[in-house]
């Protein structure tokens, strides 16, 4: 799963010479929280969030009430967008939890995707990346989900999936991570199609040094 | 939401699209609410489109369905503003990507749109400059929007086009529009829209110009490519097998105003508004005999814009209007559909009370009766080995004084058959396939060359001088385009009384009834006899070139593509029509057509030709089933059927076809034959020797290496 198999192509792009009340209907229109700014061709120059709306105090303190008024009609998107330097955009081909990381990292909500020419090929969000976990996880299948802990060591996986294989199980979604409170384990939290809850704790069960945390029926 | 597991897809299955993406992406790519456009022309002005309201989402692929005149391409120019001085967007909103295109001026919309939409016309040469190079103007595409340097450019024209599988890019580029073809065009028009990538494609009926094996190669390209791309398109047709090729939503038009609005699978499984279920059931199916399946024709004409009925546009041809349906306009509203997620809206009063399985024609609709038709077994037209070449005149200097090498165009290659009396005769194949040249040939229009050809018992392979009027008499042709066949200066009435008073048919005194009697047979009442050929529309003029044939009482007429350019609707009133006059007069017929559906519903025995070769003959069923011919093959697995879950075979062939004035040696097909490979050496014979005849019983033979046996054992193109 790669950036590009997950963003949103052809997003909805403003010019920097938009009048930002415009550009803030904008959003609002295509419910959208974040709004790349292009020029000549798609080419990035800035982005806007919901923020980029707040009225800084300080522009506005020197005002009086009828220059603050023109001066909030006359602005323009390019005046209180986030500069292109400062927008941090990823490539298509990274992969999708590259795109979480620096999410995470620098408490942004979204990323352009842009590609060597630094033209704007599509928008990646914090709701693209939530989408994606759901689909890793599997959310929308009915079956069973059953999260196993093995220990971190060489060789653990392939003992359960042998199971799955002697069974012919089908795995509607899949994910493994470090075992939140203990460490030197693992979780692999697994749904399975077409199984009832006894049959799969009855052979996990038997997994040798590995236990069932967790087993529920999605209907 | 709905996880579609990818399989590896067979050779006849159709690719699902995956819908997940509208669900987190609920704001549409285009937008339209409400959308009235009017011309202003003299006295007035006139509004071609009225209420339309639909949305496009990315990915999506929204069908615009109509026929012709209900407005369709003037909702397309409105979106581009290509309206031309006279057409304006009177009432509603286009909202592209959440900004509203209505109302701003053309700077503004250009900023708007810039990049972000394409157009793709009907005929490529519209778009492509003819007088610049290809690279040029591909090029151009790029470094104007997006200010890239030439060379890094042309690096994009060649990657594009190798995307839109153009053989051999490097060397198109450096070509003219003109020497490549039609479907080459096409590609390159597809190529250069999406050079800047754009959020919507706009394409006006990209191919209904090109034949059907170059039609389905390209829209295999437009499926790709929106799953490559992600672009939302709007895809303008009239043709509904196309539609259900290639679109995911439909929309049907008439008389400008939008009727019906579904998903495809619910479109043609369950059509909501009656003028939809009129269309279906004036289409030829593929699958259908024609004892199984008469056409229903819709009974009436499109009104015009500016006589337009209160209440229901629909309801002087409606078979279920009421009182209400007079009155009161109807909305577009939605249609409960228990097992789809996504409702069908509809523009009727009642629509949930209609039940197109429950629909009996009415009384006043005559319909042919499909009873048992009289063929005997004496042939009327015999042909063996005809041949017409057509010399060219090279322009060397050798060329000019003689002493050049003598070239043809090799245009009917060896063509022999038989006609039986009675019977229709189906010629199908692909624009230089040669039919046209047949049957001008046949008719006396152009000379043979070479071979027998017997009418009647006449020999008519020598020059039209040596036909004496009687035998000119018993063979007519009608005619592809009715605009260009009828004498402008002439009445209806004149037309076709010429033919009897120059045979001498009927007494003198008896021509203006004989000609009566003739219009009423074509169901054009008396008012016509007088009126001029541009006061027709379109099917009525093809009907007066068929009574204009059917005047001096001929025993075989020849009919060069009667229904290509006429609408659905139309089309199976005039196909109905020549079933009838079969039926009373007895007339044997040969019928051109490029359309497969409509040739298996109205002959008896079919022959395809290809390149001047006619490649397999033989009846209707059994052309349509296995054995086939490699081309007859490739041919049905490429006509587009209106039903999206039909189970259709994928056979594409490679390359364009070959210059008749240089043909292939042996098989004429064997350098694009899909099965060549099943010979041993690699189709070495179909190279070197000309293939024999096989005789597959009951009059259907097959041109081909390839044994019988083998043939036998494909599997049907469709599957139902």
């Amino acid at each position: 799963m790669l950036i590009q198999d997950c963003m949103t192509r052809h997003p909805v792009m403003v010019p920097p010479t938009m009048a930002a009340s415009e550009a803030q209907k904008v959003m609002a229109e295509n419910n959208i929280r974040h709004l790349p700014v292009v020029e000549d061709g798609k080419r990035l120059r800035g982005l806007l969030t919901s923020s980029s709306f707040a009225l800084k105090t300080d522009t506005l303190s020197s005002l009086n009430m009828w220059e603050i008024s023109r001066y909030l009609s006359d602005l323009k998107v390019a005046q209180i967008m986030v500069k292109a330097k400062d927008v941090i955009t990823v490539e298509p081909t990274r992969t999708v939890e590259r795109a979480a990381a620096i999410m995470a990292e620098n408490k942004i909500g979204c990323l352009p995707v842009v590609d060597e020419e630094k033209i704007v090929v599509g928008i990646v969000t914090e709701r693209d990346v939530l989408r994606v976990f759901q689909e890793i996880l599997g959310l929308a299948a009915k079956g069973v989900r059953v999260t196993v802990r093995m220990p971190d060591r060489h060789g653990e996986f392939v003992k359960l999936m042998a199971v799955f294989v002697e069974r012919k199980w089908g795995v509607m979604g899949i994910g493994t991570f470090p075992s939140p409170r203990h460490p030197g384990y693992y979780d692999a939290v697994i749904k399975i199609s077409e199984v009832t809850s006894a049959e799969v704790h009855e052979a996990l069960r038997a997994v040798e040094g590995q236990q069932i945390v967790d087993i529920r029926e999605i209907v | 939401m709905q996880k579609i597991l990818n399989q590896t897809r067979k050779p006849w299955q159709k690719v699902i699209m995956d819908i997940s993406s509208t669900k987190f992406n609920p704001a549409p790519v285009l937008k339209v609410e409400d959308l009235a456009v009017a011309y202003k022309v003299r006295g007035g002005e006139v509004e071609a489109v009225q209420r339309v309201s639909f949305e496009i989402h990315r990915g999506e692929s929204l069908g615009i369905v109509g026929e012709s005149g209900c407005g369709k391409s003037t909702l397309a120019w409105s979106i581009v503003n290509f309206l031309g001085n006279n057409g304006y967007v009177k009432r509603g909103s286009i909202k592209f990507m959440g900004q509203e295109l209505v109302g701003k001026g053309g700077e503004e919309l250009r900023q708007l749109r810039g990049d972000q939409i394409a157009m793709v016309y009907q005929d490529p040469m519209q778009a492509l400059n003819p007088s610049m190079r290809l690279d040029e103007q591909m090029k151009e595409v790029l470094t104007v929007h997006r200010g890239m340097s030439e060379a890094e450019a042309e690096k994009h024209c060649l990657e594009m086009l190798d995307r839109v599988y153009m053989p051999d890019p490097t060397s198109v580029m450096r070509r003219y529009p003109h020497q490549i073809s039609g479907g080459q065009q096409q590609r390159v028009v597809i190529a250069m829209a999406l050079l800047n990538n754009p959020a919507l494609l706009i394409m006006d009926e990209p191919t209904t110009a090109l034949d059907v094996t170059v039609e389905a190669a390209v829209l295999d390209l437009v499926a790709d490519l929106r799953r490559d791309f992600d672009t939302a398109i709007m895809f303008i047709s009239h043709n509904l097998g196309v539609v259900a090729r290639v679109c995911n939503h439909v929309a049907v038009m008439y008389a400008g105003e939008l009727v019906e609005r579904a998903w495809v699978n619910e479109l043609f499984a369950s059509p909501q508004h009656p003028y939809t279920q009129g269309l279906l059931r004036a289409l030829p199916k593929l699958g259908a005999d024609k004892a199984d399946s008469v056409l229903y024709p819709i009974p009436g004409r499109v009104p015009p814009p500016n006589n337009r009925p209160t209440g229901c546009i629909f309801s002087p041809r409606c078979d279920y209007v009421r009182e209400r349906c007079r009155t009161e306009r109807p909305q577009l509203r939605p249609v409960k559909n228990p097992t789809m997620n996504q409702p069908t809206w509809v523009r009727c009063h009642f629509a949930e009370e209609i039940d197109p399985a429950q629909w009996i024609p009415p009384a006043d609709l005559l319909l042919p009766q499909m009873g048992e038709k009289k063929i005997s077994a004496e042939p009327i037209l015999t042909l063996q080995n005809l041949k017409k070449y057509y010399p060219v005149q090279g322009s060397s200097l050798r060329d000019v004084v003689g002493l050049g090498e003598k070239r043809q165009v090799k245009a009917v290659e060896n063509v022999s058959f038989v006609v039986p009396r009675g019977s229709t005769l189906g010629i199908v194949g692909e624009s230089g396939c040669g039919k046209s040249t047949l049957v001008k040939t046949i008719i006396g229009l152009e000379d043979s060359t070479s071979g027998k050809a017997e009418f009647m018992g006449f020999d008519i392979a020598g020059d039209l001088n040596t036909r004496n009027a009687n035998l000119i008499q018993e063979l007519q042709m009608v005619f592809q385009n009715p605009d260009a066949t009828m004498n402008p200066s002439y009445t209806v009435g004149q037309q076709i009384a010429r033919p009897m008073q120059r045979f001498g048919t009927v007494p003198r005194d008896q021509v203006r009834d004989e000609v009566l009697k003739l219009l009423q047979r074509m169901r054009l009442s008396e008012a016509y006899y007088d009126r001029l050929p541009r006061q027709l529309s379109g099917g009525e003029k093809q009907r007066v070139g068929i009574a204009r044939a059917l005047a001096s009482r001929p025993d075989l007429i020849l009919c060069d593509e009667p229904v290509s350019a006429l609408d659905v609707s139309v089309q199976a009133a005039i196909l109905n029509l020549l079933l009838e006059i079969q039926q009373e007069f007895g007339t044997t017929m040969i019928f051109i057509a490029h359309d497969l559906s409509v040739v298996r519903f109205f002959s008896d025995d079919v022959a395809v030709m290809y390149l001047g070769q006619v490649m397999e003959i033989g009846p209707a069923e059994a052309i349509y089933a296995p054995p086939y011919h490699p081309y007859t093959e490739a041919l049905l697995s490429a006509v587009p059927v209106p039903d999206p879950t039909v189970q259709q075979k994928r056979i594409r062939l490679e390359g364009s076809v070959p210059s008749a004035l240089n043909p292939p040696s042996g098989c004429r097909f064997h350098t694009r034959c899909p099965r060549r490979q099943l010979l041993p050496d690699g189709g070495k014979i179909c190279v070197t020797d000309i293939p024999p005849w096989q005789e597959n019983g009951d009059g259907h033979r097959i041109f081909c290496h390839i044994p019988l046996e083998t043939l036998r054992q494909f599997e049907p193109v469709i599957k139902q």
